[in-house]
């Protein structure tokens, strides 16, 4: 019997949750070169922590964890620009140039929801997404560390801002 | 627009994904995986590096302390050293230790919270290097010369001479207070030099456990 050696393991695993990558680095990243960097980063540590994975968990659950985790502490460093060493040059995640798919070449909507996600704080912008991916508040309260029905009373407070938002965006 | 409906908007978007991404395994492929550095490497050997550098300073710094023990006028002033080489080393142990310890797996919260207090933890302990150096250099004279030399440095040293030196450091220390509060947000310096006016300011440290009380609120039950 053969096993699939780890880093192929690896990679079909991630190929198959690229879109995590995706969307978390349009979340908390503006431009494209942050947004590949730090997709490069997220791939970096998901492989460094792979030894404690919990194969009884799941991968997608686990990814989200560590992709959130190492976005938010990029977003929130101040001295990454100076500290980045050994770049990759080439994207780990290729847009092909048919159908893109970065906010600024969305359609209105999705820029509009990116909008919306940017403006929220970094906590809340995590909340967010894996609320949009269809994740269950239990499923958000474990990848963030918080009860479901925190999750619950959150989930409700941004609906009532987007809510307010949009009034105020169509009432100008 | 409803957060729900934005939920139908973000699954075309998911779908738009599906086919419009693709992962370059080739790169991954080509052992890049475990030649690149992750954000915190850095910080990683800068903290042993700083560890190692401290463990022959404590040693002999408690060699000179245990030869000189019976002589306050050296004792004195090894022992401040000492206690100042002991208490950075302690603090590098530490970070070393938490950063090791540090899951990425594990919940949002709790790997921000520890990300949160090491920071403040690398924040305190260069705020306090910085502005006991200037205070610290007299005694340093004094050990350096009598432990590196061999000379006893109270022959060409006086009290007065000491005192000047005590009193200068002050005066630097709260010279560099004002510059790092004066200069604080003209942004124009170097992002080293901005790194240490924010620190010795306190304004890093501010964020910092800024963040850790944001984290506590998003924690606690509305």
């Amino acid at each position: 019997m053969t096993t699939t050696p780890p880093q192929d393991r690896f990679l079909a695993l991630l190929d198959e949750h690229r879109k995590i990558l995706y969307k978390v680095a349009n979340a908390y990243c503006r431009n494209a070169e942050d947004r590949r960097d730090l997709v490069q980063e997220i791939v970096v540590q998901l492989w460094r922590s792979l030894p404690r994975f919990d194969e009884r968990a799941r991968f997608s659950t686990w990814m989200y964890r560590i992709a959130m985790n190492v976005a938010i502490s990029f977003y929130r460093s101040e001295s990454r620009r100076t500290q980045r060493t050994e770049l990759v040059e080439e994207p780990i995640l290729e847009t092909l140039a048919v159908d893109r798919a970065a906010p600024e070449e969305s359609s209105d909507d999705i820029r509009q929801l990116h909008r919306f996600i940017g403006e929220l704080d970094e906590l809340n912008r995590a909340l967010v997404i894996l609320y949009l991916d269809g994740n269950s508040h239990e499923t958000i309260g474990e990848i963030l560390g918080i009860s479901a029905s925190n999750v619950g009373t959150r989930v409700g407070r941004i609906k009532e801002r987007l809510r307010k938002d949009f009034d105020r965006v169509a009432n100008r | 627009m409803e957060l729900d409906d934005l939920k139908v908007k973000w699954a075309q978007y998911d779908a738009k994904l599906e086919k419009s991404i693709r992962l370059n395994t080739r790169l991954l492929r080509e052992s890049r995986l475990t030649r690149v550095d992750a954000a915190l490497r850095p910080l990683s050997r800068w903290i042993v590096l700083e560890t190692l550098l401290n463990v022959p300073a404590v040693l002999l710094l408690g060699s000179f302390l245990g030869d000189h023990i019976g002589e306050p006028r050296f004792a004195v002033p090894a022992a401040l050293l000492l206690a100042c080489a002991i208490a950075i080393l302690n603090a590098g142990i530490r970070q070393w230790v938490a950063l090791r310890a540090l899951d990425y797996g594990a919940p949002i919260l709790v790997v921000q919270k520890r990300l949160a207090a090491l920071r403040v933890s690398r924040i305190r302990t260069t705020k306090w290097v910085l502005l006991l150096s200037p205070l610290l250099w007299a005694p340093l004279l004094i050990v350096g010369i009598q432990g590196l030399v061999g000379v006893d440095p109270y022959a060409f040293l006086d009290a007065k001479w000491l005192a000047a030196n005590v009193l200068f450091g002050l005066v630097v220390l709260v010279v560099m207070l004002w510059i790092s509060r004066r200069y604080l947000d003209r942004g124009k310096q170097s992002p080293g030099l901005q790194r240490l006016l924010d620190s010795i300011a306190g304004r890093s440290l501010a964020s910092a456990t800024g963040h850790l009380d944001e984290i506590a609120r998003f924690e606690q039950e509305l």
